[in-house]
C-alpha cells in the first residue's frame, strides 16, 4: 500500500540527501516540490509518460497547473536572469493536453476504519482528500456549489481556463479515489453542520476558500452597478452572457482583477475596461504574463489612482478618483502611496468591479468561535483549529493566495490528519519532499542558444472564451525542455560537484548571513574524502609530468613526433596501436576494420586472417597450428599450458608467446632462452578469447612483473613486448609504453569505435555500416595515435618510444604497489 | 645627443639614463657597447639611439617610437615585441631577430638566425642577406623581407602575414604556400628598399598561409557532460563516459576538448583535515578582529609589492576563453575585496586595468596582446610557462571565439582555431629565463614584481630554477587546475595533483635552503576558505582562486566553455550571450563569495588558536586517506573527525 502513498505525505521519499542529488531552485520554489527537472528532461528524451508521472506524482491538479498555475518556479529559474526562464508550465500543459484526459491510475480502495469529512472541494480541499484516501481512509468531501472545483472552476475564466480541464483532474482524482464521496450542493451551516460531522468523523478539514469579494469600502459601493470581481467572475463561469454598459472600470491590481477586466472585454456591449491600480507598474500584483495579455487585448490600465466615490450619474456610473504618489518605504518595505490633495477627478463608466481582495465568511464557524478576522484561525504548525480534530486548509486558513500555495496547504493538513488517525501525537515537521528521477540530461547541441517561446498568444477569438493560448507544438516543446539548466543533475566533475557548486552558490547569496557562514563551513569540514574507486589499479591512476622549466626539449616546436614502431624484422608499421580479435563481428564490420587498419598503418592480431594489406599477427594455442601467411605467430601460454614456441613456417616468420599474469614468470623466461622474436603481454588473460578486454581493468603489474624478471635475465630488450589489456584512448597506450612496451592493442576501444555497443551478450552491432565502420575506426586510431604523441610531446619527447617509466608519477598507492612508479609528492620510493 | 658609455655604466643605469635624455628630447649615442644585453629596452620616446658598435639580447625590446641604428651585430630577439619606429643593423642578427614584432621596422643588412619574425603580427623585418631557418614561424600577421635565401621551413605554421624571398626558398614549412606577389606588394617593398637605401634588382616568390590548418576539420559534437559518478564510482571499466569518448573521437580522428579542469577524484585537500572544532566557529561580527590576513607580496627583489588584504588572488584567466563582462566583474571584485586580479593571455583590457585596483599582466608564448604600455600599467609581470590544465602545450581558442575586437587586441587573423605556441619563443632554458626576467626589469625600471606561473610537473626541480632565475613570487598550478578549452586528455592526465605541487615545492626549496625565501601561491582546485586554511598550513604563501570566483558569479559548471555559446555570458566572445552576464550583479556575487572566504580563513585561523594566517602550519593538519598521507607526510587518521563534526554529520 505505501507504493500508492502520494508521495507528498511520505517524508521519507525525500531524496535530497543523496550525494549526487541537489534540489533544483525551481523545485524548492514549488510548493508542492514538482521535479521539474526531471519532467523538462524526460520531455526532450521524448518520454511523455514518464514526464506526466513526474508532474502528477505530488501534483493532483496537474492540467490545472498547467493552463493557470502562477508557476513560483519560473522567476526561480537560473535561467532567468540569462535569457528566459524554462518555459515549465507551458510545457505542462503540452504534458497534460496530450494525455491528461486518458490518464488513469488504479484505483486504491479503502482499507481502513476511520473516516474524514472535507468542506469545499477546491485545490485544498480535493488534494487533501486525495492524500487521505489513498493512506486508505474514507472522506467524505462536501461541496456548496453544483460543481466542484472551488476557484479553480468559479474564479477562473474559460479562456484560460476551460472548466473540462477542471473535470480532467477532479475525475482523475475521484476514480483513482473510490474512498472519497463528493456530496454536492452541500453547504456548510445549510445542509451540514459542524457539529455533525465531529460526530460521524474521525477528523474535520475546512477547506472553504475564501471566495467572498471584498467591497470597494468607499462610499457609494453598494450600488448597483457595482460588483466585487469574484461574484462577476462566478456568474460568468456560470454560464451567464449579460450585455454590460459600454465602459468598464475595474479597481484592482492581483490575478483577479486581471481576469475579471479581460472576462468584461468579452462580454456583449463593452467597449472600453479601464483597470485602476494604485501603486505603480512596479507594485502591481498581478503576473507580468496576464498584464501582457490584457494590454494586447486592448485594456487600458492606468497606474496610481485610488477610488473615493462611486454616484450615480446620466443613468451610468461616476467613479470619483484620486492620483497617488510614491513615498518613502512602509513598515513592510513596500512604498507607502497617498493621495495627492486637489488631484480628484472622475470617471464616467457603467459598471465598477471591485477586485480589491476576498475573504472567508462563515456563520457556522463563526458560531464555533473559529473565526479570527475574515479567516479561520489555524496553526500553521499542524494546520489545527481551536476544535479538536477540526483542521483547516487553503485559502480559508491563510488567506487568498494560489493554486499551488492551496495544494500545499492540502498535502500538509493531510499530513497531519493522517498522523492524527494513526495516533502520532507528535509526527516530524511536514515539510515538501524533494524526489529526482535521475533523467539524463538534453543532449541537445543548441540547449544554449534557444531562447524563450511564450506558447502562442491568440487573444479574443470565437466566442470570446475559447482559449486565449496556445499549446505548443512537438517540436517546440522538445526546445523549450532543451534550454534546462538541470540545476538538479550531478556535475561532470568530481571535485566541483553539484553539491560544491551549490556551496559556492550559496557563499556568494546577498542574503547569506555570518551564521549562514558558519553553517556552510562546518559543512565542509564534515565532508569526507571521495569514495575510493572499487577494483584494480587504472592506467587512470598514472599522470604524466609535463616539461617545464626541466626536462626542455632541444627541439621544441616540432608538433610532430615520431610514431615509426618496429616489432621484429620485417615487422616495422608506421605506429604503435595494433587492433585485435574482432572475429565474431559481423562480416562488414570484419572488412571495414581490415580496410581501417591499412590505412592507419597498423596491424591486426587474432586467430583470424582479417584482410590483406596490414601484418596478421596470429594467435594459436597449439606449436604447430601457424598458418604460413601470418607475419607473426604467437602461442598462448595459459596458467596451465605447456611452454613451447610455435613453429615458423617460412623464412622471415616472426614466433613470439602471449604471456599473462599467471604464466609470466614460466613463460618469459623460456621465452628468452628459445630467442623468441616478440612478447604480447595479455593484461586481461584472456586475449583470444571473444572481446577479452570486456573482462574489465588488466592487471597492470604484469608489466612491471616482466620487466623486472627479464632485467633479471639481462635481457630487456631482448624483444619487443606488446600490451593487450582496457587500453581506451591513445593515452592509455603512452602510459603503458612508458612503463615499458612498445606497442599496444585495442579490442573493446575499436569495436565501441566501430558503432559496437556492450550488452549482456557481450557486444552487438545494432545498425553495422561498413563505410561508417570504416571511416570510424581510421578516425579512432588516428585520434589514439594523435593522443599518445601528445603524451610524448608534453613531456618533452619527439618519438613516441622515447616516453620512460620516469615521465610518469602514480596517483593511488594501489598503482604504485601494481606499477613501480612512486607516487607524486613527498620524495619516496615506490 | 648624450652620450652613454657602456664600458663605465652598468647596463641598468645605462637605460635609465637613455629614458631621461629621450624624455627631454635628447638623442643618444651609446658607445662600448660591448655587445651587452637589453640596450634600450622600454623606450618609448621618439628619439634617435646610435649604437657604435654591437648589441646584445633584446636591442631595442619593449620599445614604441624610436630610431635606433646599431652600426655592427645584435644578439638574438632585437625589436622584441616593438610597437613602432625602427631599428637598422648594420651586421647581422641572431635568432628571433623581430620576434613578437607589433609594427615598425627592423632592417637586417647582415643575415638573419633562427626563427626571425617567430610570433610577429605587425610590421615590417627585412634581411638583406640570408636568414636561417624556421624564418616566418607561427606569425600572425606583418610582413618578412628576405632578399638572400629563406633557410629551411619558412614560413613553419605561419597563420597570417606574409614572407617575400628574393633568393632560393629552401623548403616551406608546413601550411605554407608559395602564390605570386601583386604589383602592389612588389611596389611596397621597392618603396620600403628606397627609403632605406638598399639596391635590389631580383625578383620575390610571396609565401602565405596555405590554410590547412588554421581551423579544427570536423566540429566535435557537442554534449553535456555525463554526472562524474559514471565514471567516478564503481568498477564498470568500459563506463558510459568511456564510450561517450571514444564515440566522439571515431567521428573527429582527434582528442575532445572541454573547458574545467582534471574530472576525475585525485587526492586533494578534501582528502586532509583540519584539526579544528567546529564549535569554535562564531557567527559573531568580530570574527574578523583579532587576526592578520593581510600580507605583501612580490618584493624579494625590491619591487613595489602587491598588497593583499588576505592570502587570496584571482587566477589568471583571459579575455578570449572569457567574455569582456566576466573580465569586468571579476576585476570589480578583486577591487572590493581588496585583492589581486590577472589578465591571463592575451593582452589587457582597458576596463579591466580601469576595474582592478591591482593587476597582474601575464606575459605568454603566442606574445598576444604583450606590449610595452600595459606592462607600464600593470601592478605585476608574469611569466607563463604553463598552468595546470594543460601543461606542457599552448592554450586554445575556438574560432568562435576569436572575434574581430579579440583579433584586434590579440594582434591575430580573426576566426582561426587559434593554438599558441607551447612553447616562449625566446625562452629554451633557465639560463634564457634569466634574460627575459631581466628585460622586463630593465624596462620597467625594477619597480614591479615579477611571477612565474607553472603547472606542476617536475615541481622539486622545476621550482629551485624559478627560485635561481630570480622570480619575486611563484603561482603553481595543479592537475585540478581549470581552463576554457583544452585536450581532455591532457586535463585529466599530464600534471600531478595540486597537494603534491604544493608538497614538491617546499621540499625544493628546502632542499636548497630557500625554504620561506620564494612565495608560492598555489591554485588548482581550491574552492573556498576551508581549502585555502588548508593549504596554507601546509605552507602556501597564499592561493589563488579561478573556478570558484566564476562560479561565485553565475557559472552553473557545464563545462562547456569552449564552445563559445557559454548560456550564463561568462565563457563567451557572442554579443547576445555576452548581454546575459550582469557585470554589476556578478561583481557583488563574487565580491560577497570573496569576503565569506575571508571570514572562513579568519574564523579557521581563530579557530585553531591562532593570530595570524601564517601560523598556521602542518600541525594543524591531518590526513584522511593513505595517499594525502604518503603525498604530505601527514599522519594518517582515517578516523580523525573533530568531536562537534561528528555530532553536526549525525545530525544531518
Amino acid at each position: 500500500m505505501s507504493s500508492c502513498k502520494p508521495f507528498s505525505l511520505d517524508l521519507s521519499a525525500d531524496q535530497s540527501a543523496l550525494p549526487h542529488y541537489q534540489p533544483p531552485p525551481c523545485q524548492v520554489a514549488c510548493p508542492i516540490g514538482t521535479d521539474v527537472a526531471s519532467y523538462v528532461g524526460l520531455i526532450w528524451a521524448g518520454d511523455k509518460e514518464g514526464a506526466l508521472e513526474a508532474i502528477t506524482a505530488t501534483n493532483p491538479l496537474s492540467a490545472v497547473c498547467g493552463r493557470v498555475c502562477d508557476a513560483p518556479c519560473e522567476p526561480a529559474c537560473r535561467r532567468t536572469k540569462s535569457d528566459g526562464p524554462v518555459a515549465i508550465r507551458a510545457l505542462k500543459r503540452w504534458v497534460l493536453d496530450a494525455l491528461g484526459p486518458t490518464y488513469k491510475l488504479p484505483p486504491v480502495q479503502p482499507d481502513k476504519p476511520q473516516k474524514v469529512a472535507i468542506i469545499g472541494a477546491g485545490p485544498a480541499g480535493l488534494t487533501a482528500a486525495q492524500d487521505i484516501a489513498l493512506a486508505g481512509y474514507r472522506v467524505d468531501l462536501y461541496e456548496a456549489q453544483s460543481r466542484p472545483g472551488g476557484m479553480a472552476l468559479w474564479g477562473i475564466p474559460d479562456f484560460r481556463l476551460p472548466a473540462s480541464v477542471v473535470q480532467e483532474d477532479i475525475d482523475r482524482i475521484l476514480s483513482r479515489c473510490p474512498g472519497i464521496t463528493l456530496h454536492l450542493d452541500a453547504p456548510l451551516g445549510e445542509t451540514v453542520t459542524l457539529d455533525a460531522l465531529r460526530e460521524t468523523h474521525d477528523a474535520v478539514l475546512l477547506a472553504i476558500g475564501a471566495s467572498k469579494g471584498k467591497n470597494l469600502g468607499v462610499p457609494g459601493d453598494d450600488l448597483d452597478g457595482v460588483i466585487d470581481g469574484v461574484s462577476f467572475l462566478n456568474r460568468i463561469n456560470g454560464g451567464d452572457r449579460p450585455i454590460l454598459p459600454a465602459h468598464v472600470v475595474v479597481v484592482g491590481g492581483g490575478d483577479v482583477a486581471m481576469d475579471a477586466c479581460r472576462t468584461a472585454k468579452r462580454l456583449p456591449g463593452v467597449k472600453k475596461v479601464t483597470v485602476l491600480y494604485r501603486r505603480g507598474p512596479d507594485e502591481i500584483p498581478a503576473r507580468k504574463y496576464e498584464l501582457e495579455a490584457a494590454l494586447a487585448e486592448g485594456i487600458e490600465i492606468v497606474y496610481g489612482v485610488a477610488p473615493t466615490a462611486v454616484e450615480e450619474a446620466n443613468g451610468g456610473l461616476s467613479l470619483g478618483c484620486v492620483l497617488t504618489r510614491a513615498g518613502a518605504a512602509g513598515t513592510d518595505g513596500r512604498k507607502v502611496w497617498t493621495p495627492v490633495a486637489g488631484s480628484e477627478f472622475d470617471i464616467a463608466c457603467g459598471l465598477v468591479i471591485a477586485a480589491v481582495g476576498q475573504k472567508t465568511a462563515s456563520l457556522e464557524l463563526a458560531k464555533h468561535g473559529l473565526m479570527d478576522g475574515n479567516h479561520i484561525a489555524t496553526r500553521e504548525g499542524d494546520m489545527g483549529t481551536r476544535l479538536d480534530k477540526v483542521y483547516a486548509a487553503g485559502d480559508a486558513a491563510f488567506g487568498s493566495s494560489t493554486i499551488v500555495q492551496a495544494m500545499y496547504q492540502g498535502h500538509k493538513a493531510a499530513y497531519y490528519v493522517v498522523a492524527a488517525l494513526e495516533g502520532n501525537a507528535h509526527p516530524v515537521p511536514y515539510r515538501t519532499p524533494y524526489r529526482t528521477r535521475a533523467v539524463p540530461v538534453a543532449q541537445d547541441p543548441r540547449w544554449e542558444i534557444l531562447g524563450l517561446a511564450e506558447p502562442p498568444f491568440k487573444g479574443i477569438s470565437g466566442d470570446g472564451f475559447s482559449d486565449a493560448e496556445a499549446n505548443y507544438d512537438d517540436q517546440t516543446a522538445k526546445e523549450q525542455a532543451a534550454r534546462c539548466y538541470r540545476c538538479d543533475s550531478e556535475t561532470g566533475s568530481a571535485d566541483y560537484s553539484v553539491k560544491m557548486r551549490e556551496a559556492i552558490f550559496a557563499m556568494a547569496r546577498p542574503d547569506t548571513k555570518p551564521a549562514d557562514v558558519v553553517r556552510l563551513t562546518s559543512e565542509r569540514l564534515a565532508m569526507r574524502p571521495h569514495e575510493p574507486r572499487i577494483g584494480r589499479a587504472t592506467f587512470d591512476d598514472l599522470v604524466f609530468l609535463p616539461a617545464n622549466l626541466t626536462r626542455l626539449v632541444i627541439d621544441p616546436y616540432r608538433e610532430a613526433c615520431k610514431t615509426k614502431t618496429p616489432l621484429g624484422e620485417g615487422l616495422t608499421l608506421a605506429q604503435p596501436m595494433l587492433v585485435a580479435s574482432l572475429e565474431t563481428t559481423p562480416d562488414v564490420i570484419r572488412s571495414a576494420a581490415a580496410a581501417a587498419i591499412a590505412s592507419a598503418g597498423g596491424a591486426h592480431i587474432g586467430r583470424e586472417k582479417l584482410g590483406d594489406g596490414f601484418p596478421w599477427l596470429q594467435i594459436v594455442d597449439a606449436p604447430n597450428a601457424g598458418a604460413p601467411e601470418a607475419a607473426a605467430v604467437l602461442l598462448r601460454i595459459t596458467k596451465t599450458s605447456d611452454l613451447a614456441m610455435p613453429k615458423a613456417l617460412r623464412r622471415g616468420q616472426l614466433r613470439g608467446l602471449i604471456v599473462t599474469p599467471e604464466s609470466a614468470e614460466r613463460a618469459l623466461p623460456f621465452a628468452v632462452e628459445q630467442n623468441a622474436d616478440l612478447i604480447v603481454l595479455d593484461g586481461t588473460g584472456h586475449l583470444g578469447e571473444t572481446l577479452a578486454d570486456l573482462s574489465g581493468a588488466p592487471d597492470l603489474s604484469l608489466m612491471r612483473r616482466a620487466i623486472t624478471i627479464l632485467r633479471g635475465l639481462k635481457a630487456e630488450e631482448r624483444f619487443p613486448l606488446v600490451w593487450f589489456g582496457g587500453l581506451r584512448s591513445g593515452t592509455d597506450l603512452a602510459k603503458a609504453m612508458s612503463l615499458g612496451v612498445n606497442a599496444g592493442i585495442a579490442e573493446v576501444s575499436a569495436a565501441l569505435a566501430m558503432g559496437g555497443t556492450i550488452d549482456a551478450a557481450g557486444m552487438s552491432f545494432p545498425e553495422p555500416d561498413a563505410q561508417k565502420a570504416e571511416a570510424a575506426l581510421a578516425a579512432f586510431l588516428k585520434a589514439a595515435v594523435s593522443e599518445c604523441s601528445m603524451m610524448a610531446r608534453c613531456t618533452g619527447k619527439t618519438d613516441v618510444h622515447n616516453l620512460e617509466p620516469e615521465d610518469l608519477r602514480t596517483l593511488s598507492l594501489a598503482a604504485e604497489t601494481a606499477t613501480g612508479i612512486v607516487m607524486a609528492g613527498l620524495k619516496r620510493t615506490a | 645627443m648624450v652620450t652613454i658609455d657602456l664600458s663605465t655604466l652598468p647596463v641598468r643605469d645605462a637605460n635609465e639614463a637613455i629614458r631621461a635624455a629621450a624624455a627631454a628630447g635628447e638623442d643618444i649615442e651609446v658607445v662600448n657597447p660591448d655587445a651587452r644585453h637589453h640596450i634600450g629596452v622600454g623606450l618609448v620616446a621618439p628619439v634617435t639611439v646610435h649604437v657604435k658598435g654591437s648589441a646584445g639580447y633584446f636591442c631595442a625590446g619593449l620599445s614604441h617610437g624610436a630610431r635606433f641604428e646599431v652600426e655592427s651585430n645584435v644578439g638574438w630577439g632585437v625589436g622584441d615585441s616593438m610597437y613602432a619606429g625602427s631599428v637598422v643593423v648594420g651586421g647581422n642578427a641572431g635568432a628571433i631577430a623581430g620576434v613578437a614584432l607589433r609594427g615598425g621596422e627592423v632592417v637586417i643588412k647582415g643575415n638573419l638566425g633562427s626563427r626571425a619574425g617567430q610570433v610577429m603580427k605587425a610590421g615590417t623585418l627585412l634581411c638583406c642577406g640570408n636568414a636561417s631557418f624556421l624564418a616566418g614561424y607561427m606569425m600572425y600577421g606583418g610582413r618578412i623581407v628576405i632578399l638572400g635565401d629563406s633557410g629551411d621551413r619558412v614560413g613553419e605554421d605561419m597563420s597570417g602575414g606574409t614572407i617575400f624571398v628574393g633568393g632560393k626558398v629552401e623548403n616551406l614549412g608546413s601550411d605554407a604556400k608559395v602564390v605570386e606577389p601583386t604589383a602592389e606588394d612588389l611596389a611596397d617593398i621597392r618603396a620600403f628598399l628606397d627609403r632605406y637605401g638598399i639596391a635590389f634588382g631580383g625578383t620575390f616568390k610571396k609565401i602565405v598561409n596555405a590554410g590547412t590548418k588554421l581551423r579544427y576539420g570536423v566540429n566535435e559534437p557537442i554534449s553535456r557532460p555525463l554526472p562524474h559518478p559514471v565514471f567516478s564510482e564503481g568498477e564498470t571499466y568500459w563506463n558510459a563516459k568511456v564510450v561517450e569518448d571514444i564515440h566522439a573521437k571515431s567521428l573527429i580522428g582527434r582528442y575532445r576538448i572541454r573547458g574545467y579542469g582534471a574530472s576525475k577524484p585525485l587526492p586533494h585537500f578534501g582528502d586532509i583535515a583540519l584539526k579544528v572544532d567546529p564549535a569554535r566557529l562564531t557567527p559573531t561580527q568580530d570574527a574578523l578582529d583579532g587576526v592578520n590576513l593581510a600580507m605583501t607580496l612580490g618584493d624579494r627583489h625590491g619591487a613595489v609589492p602587491l598588497k593583499l588584504s588576505m592570502p587570496v588572488l584571482i587566477a589568471p584567466m583571459s579575455y578570449g576563453a572569457l567574455s569582456k563582462s566576466t573580465k569586468m566583474a571579476l576585476a570589480r571584485a578583486s577591487r572590493l575585496a581588496g585583492i589581486v586580479e590577472n589578465t591571463g593571455e592575451g593582452g589587457m583590457l582597458p576596463e579591466e586595468r580601469a576595474e582592478a585596483s591591482q593587476l597582474i599582466y601575464q606575459c605568454l608564448s603566442g606574445r598576444l596582446g604583450w606590449n610595452i604600455h600595459d606592462m607600464l600599467k600593470a601592478d605585476a609581470l608574469e611569466i607563463y610557462i604553463s598552468q595546470g590544465a594543460k601543461p606542457g602545450l599552448g592554450g586554445q581558442l575556438m574560432a568562435k571565439k576569436v572575434t574581430k575586437e579579440l583579433a584586434a587586441i590579440r594582434g591575430i587573423p580573426e576566426g582561426i582555431d587559434l593554438r599558441s605556441p607551447s612553447r616562449h619563443p625566446d625562452i629554451m632554458g633557465a639560463d634564457d629565463l634569466v634574460i627575459k626576467v631581466e628585460e622586463f626589469r630593465e624596462a620597467t625600471g625594477y619597480t614591479k614584481p615579477i611571477s612565474i606561473k607553472m603547472g606542476a610537473g617536475r615541481v622539486r626541480d622545476d621550482i629551485k630554477i624559478a627560485y635561481k632565475d630570480g622570480f619575486d613570487f611563484v603561482q603553481l598550478d595543479g592537475l585540478q587546475g581549470s581552463t576554457g578549452a583544452a585536450s581532455t586528455e591532457v586535463l585529466e592526465n599530464v600534471g600531478i595533483p595540486t597537494l603534491a605541487a604544493l608538497q614538491e615545492a617546499l621540499d625544493g626549496l628546502k632542499d636548497i635552503d630557500a625554504k620561506n625565501d620564494m612565495p608560492i601561491v598555489m591554485m588548482g582546485g581550491i574552492k573556498d576558505g576551508v581549502d585555502a586554511v588548508k593549504a596554507l598550513a601546509l605552507g602556501a604563501s597564499a592561493v589563488a582562486m579561478g573556478t570558484a570566483a566564476i562560479i561565485a558569479g553565475g557559472c552553473i559548471s557545464c563545462m562547456q566553455c569552449h564552445v563559445g555559446n557559454c548560456v550564463v555570458g561568462i565563457a563567451t566572445q557572442d554579443p547576445e550571450h555576452e548581454a546575459r552576464y550582469q557585470t554589476e550583479v556578478q561583481a557583488q556575487a563574487i565580491a560577497r563569495f570573496f569576503e565569506v572566504v575571508r571570514r572562513q580563513i579568519a574564523m579557521l585561523t581563530k579557530a585553531l588558536g591562532h593570530s595570524d594566517f601564517q601560523q598556521l602550519s602542518r600541525d594543524d593538519l591531518v590526513a584522511l586517506t593513505p595517499e594525502a598521507a604518503a603525498i604530505t607526510g601527514l599522519p594518517y587518521d582515517p578516523t580523525y573527525r573533530a568531536a562537534s563534526a561528528e555530532l553536526l554529520t549525525k545530525v544531518a
